[in-house]
């Protein structure tokens, strides 16, 4: 029974106007980066061809950094009701998944019906976070079909329980992904480039970057005009993503942003008042300030750590704590402690 | 550039323990500022004086504890400035500092500071002072009174609050526009009772204060003000005298609604806000003073764990399925 709350996620402070104010910028290949050359494929456009073109063109999902034809593959076993392709960025600062829609709407969709197509599955539906994104994306292309995730995070969790509640088994892809294979297959192009947001405080023109796989974090960063009191430099999500050091390390589609903080954080962090905050978060029924006091024990009660294995490690609780404590890593700590059996 | 790392989330929602911190002690100095301009500097003072010691009072103890003296995250000062502000103007200045001095070195630091006290301290404080020298603290000046002096002792009428008047069984005779700014005799702060309300707004809607528990205590003392009065008079004049006297508005916005000493769940919450809603309203009629404020929110902090317990122990047993 759920008595608990009725909303779940974070509303997080969107930072995405500035971004999305402009089209997407187009960054020259750097010279040493290899060329890759178009493939050619024969014979009808089924489910063969549509899995060979993706194989080919080495695409990845930019949600998740898997392969696309590795899931293609996968998914044809598992026989899902509904391809969902994820264009809401729950990231506040990125943008990119946005403003690929918004350009190329038409590719967007025939690169999902491949993908449909190549897994067998009937229902697709394009994602977006609010019914505004969904009305501009409408008179873009009217054929478009819409589902809302929403805006709060993680907009793609929530997105899931919401159908899964409906009885719909859906797969999701990025629009990236999507783009990408629409491309493959009807010119045959090896996936090139990806769409980066580049944001934060330590860069001047925040916007959203067409980049060629591979090139350096500096090019992209000195091409938006990096300041440099920049204190920190981070990929992927301003919630889970990581912290870079080495600016020289290359571009992947799972990059998806990079931002650049001025101000270096600060981990000051004060006890638990008990504001529940945490918990109402928490996507996956985890009361994290509860795992948190039994953590303090000396020896935790396994029994009383109630589903921290099924954390996916999202930061909600983290980043709602007004107590800045480090909520997430707690959790992962207990998950851990409860995998390993180690009680005594 | 030089680059530092950290770990993730490397973004923070508001509100967190400092800016709520602020938001409190914002709201409270404006509290302060129709007093200053009715009876001069003296509250002001009071309010320093008393944030003052507080603030030394937890240092020492850290200090004797072999503590790192805090980041400062603030809860003292409230503490002190919520003292200060349910007392009255013409109290002597040792007067709220010894209550700061009780409610941190004995309701706040032995069980281990912020985030971990089972009690109200501001409450306790002013309930210890309460109980020691109820002659001073159940003293009120004239509220026509002038540029008191900052430090020495007042002189003047000394009258009865509504409060006590209630408690009497008399009907107070107020104009209703003195009684929204504060105009009338009662602690230093809890008189102006627009200005509570904005701040109490400005709280909710930053989300600094739970608006459900204040919700709850303003209903049950609102539905026994109006079913059972105390004073022979109409449901209304019953209910806005009750509600606008004494201490209890101030404490619904901004004692009861102290996350740490309430209870954590939703629904325990507003059962929380009712039962001490219920508690100074009994203390009012059959308590020895004129003000049960503090004393009810103490002893509804000592039940909040178990409210707790009862709330959410029955609904959540075991793994709550992920599908629902
Ligand atoms: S990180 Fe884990 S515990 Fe925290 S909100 Fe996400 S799923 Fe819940
Ligand atoms: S959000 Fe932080 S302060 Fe609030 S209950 Fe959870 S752990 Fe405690």
């Amino acid at each position: 029974m759920k008595f608990r709350h009725g909303v779940q996620g974070v509303k997080l402070d969107q930072q995405k106007e500035l971004s999305l104010k402009h089209k997407i910028k187009n960054l020259p290949m750097a010279d040493e980066l290899p060329l890759k050359p178009n493939f050619n494929l024969n014979g009808k456009k089924d489910y063969n061809y549509i899995l060979n073109a993706a194989q080919k063109s080495q695409i990845v999902d930019e949600f998740d950094g898997i392969p696309l034809d590795k899931k293609l593959k996968k998914l044809r076993g598992l026989k899902p009701n509904m391809i969902v392709a994820c264009c809401f960025d729950e990231d506040p600062w990125t943008t990119s998944a946005m403003a690929v829609l918004r350009e190329y709407t038409a590719e967007v969709i025939s690169g999902l019906e491949y993908a449909a197509k190549a897994c067998g599955i009937k229902e697709r539906k394009i994602a977006v976070a609010t019914k505004e994104e969904a009305k501009f994306i409408k008179s873009i292309n009217s054929e478009a079909e819409l589902i809302l995730a929403g805006d709060r995070y993680p907009a793609r969790v929530l997105l899931k329980k919401k159908l899964y509640s409906q009885n719909i088994k859906a797969f999701y892809i990025g629009a990236q992904a999507c783009l990408a294979l629409d491309s493959a297959v009807k010119e045959g192009k090896v996936q090139q480039d990806t769409v980066v947001t580049v944001a934060g405080r330590g860069v001047e023109r925040w916007s959203n970057v067409k980049v060629p796989l591979g090139t350096e974090l500096k090019t992209v960063l000195k091409f938006c005009g990096v300041s440099d009191k920049t204190k920190m430099i981070i990929t992927g999500s301003s919630l889970t993503g990581k912290a870079v050091l080495d600016l020289t390390e290359p571009v992947t589609p799972s990059t998806r942003c990079i931002i650049a903080i001025k101000k270096a954080k600060k981990d000051i962090s004060y006890p638990c008042i008990g504001c529940e905050k945490c918990a109402s978060a928490c996507v996956r029924s985890i009361v994290p300030w509860k795992i948190l006091k039994v953590m303090k024990n000396k020896k935790p009660d396994p029994l009383m750590l109630t589903n921290v294995q099924k954390c996916i490690g999202c930061q909600a609780c983290s980043v709602v704590c007004p107590s800045g404590i480090d909520l997430a890593e707690v959790v992962k700590k207990a998950a851990d402690l409860k995998k390993s059996g180690d009680f005594e | 550039m030089i680059l530092n790392y950290a770990k993730g989330p490397f973004i923070k929602n508001v509100p967190t323990i400092p800016s709520m911190m602020r938001d409190v002690i914002f709201t409270l100095s404006v509290l302060l500022i129709i007093p200053i301009v009715q009876y001069g500097v003296r509250p002001l003072v009071m309010a320093v004086c008393t944030m003052f010691v507080s603030v030394i009072c937890e240092i020492i103890f850290n200090l004797i504890q072999g503590n790192k003296i805090g980041a400062g995250d603030g809860s003292s000062l409230v503490t002190g400035l919520m003292i200060v502000m349910l007392m009255p103007v013409n109290a002597p200045i040792w007067l709220p500092c010894m209550a700061a001095v009780f409610a941190v070195i004995v309701a706040k630091m032995p069980f281990g500071a912020f985030g971990h006290t089972p009690f109200n301290p501001a409450a306790a404080g002013v309930a210890f002072a309460a109980l020691c020298y109820p002659h001073l603290v159940f003293r009120y000046i004239d509220s026509s009174a002038k540029n008191l002096p900052a430090f020495g002792d007042c002189t003047g009428d000394i009258v009865s609050s509504t409060a006590a008047v209630l408690k009497n069984g008399l009907k107070p005779s107020i104009l209703p526009l003195d009684m929204l700014w504060g105009a009338f005799e009662g602690p230093l702060g809890t008189t102006g009772i627009l200005i509570i309300c904005a701040g109490g707004l400005y709280l909710f809607i930053k989300r600094t204060a739970n608006w459900e528990i204040t919700a709850a205590f303003l209903a049950a003392a609102l539905i026994i003000a109006a079913f059972w009065p105390r004073i022979e008079c109409s449901m209304i004049t019953s209910v806005k005298y009750e509600l606008l006297s004494g201490s209890l508005l101030f404490c619904s916005v901004f004692m009861v609604t102290d996350p740490v000493t309430s209870p954590r769940t939703k629904p325990a919450k507003i059962a929380y806000g009712f039962i001490c809603g219920v508690l100074v309203m009994v203390f009012r009629r059959f308590g020895a003073f004129e003000q049960g404020a503090c004393f009810a929110l103490l002893i509804a902090n000592a039940l909040a764990p178990q409210i707790d317990v009862i709330f959410s122990g029955s609904f959540e047993t075991g793994d709550v399925l992920y599908e629902k």
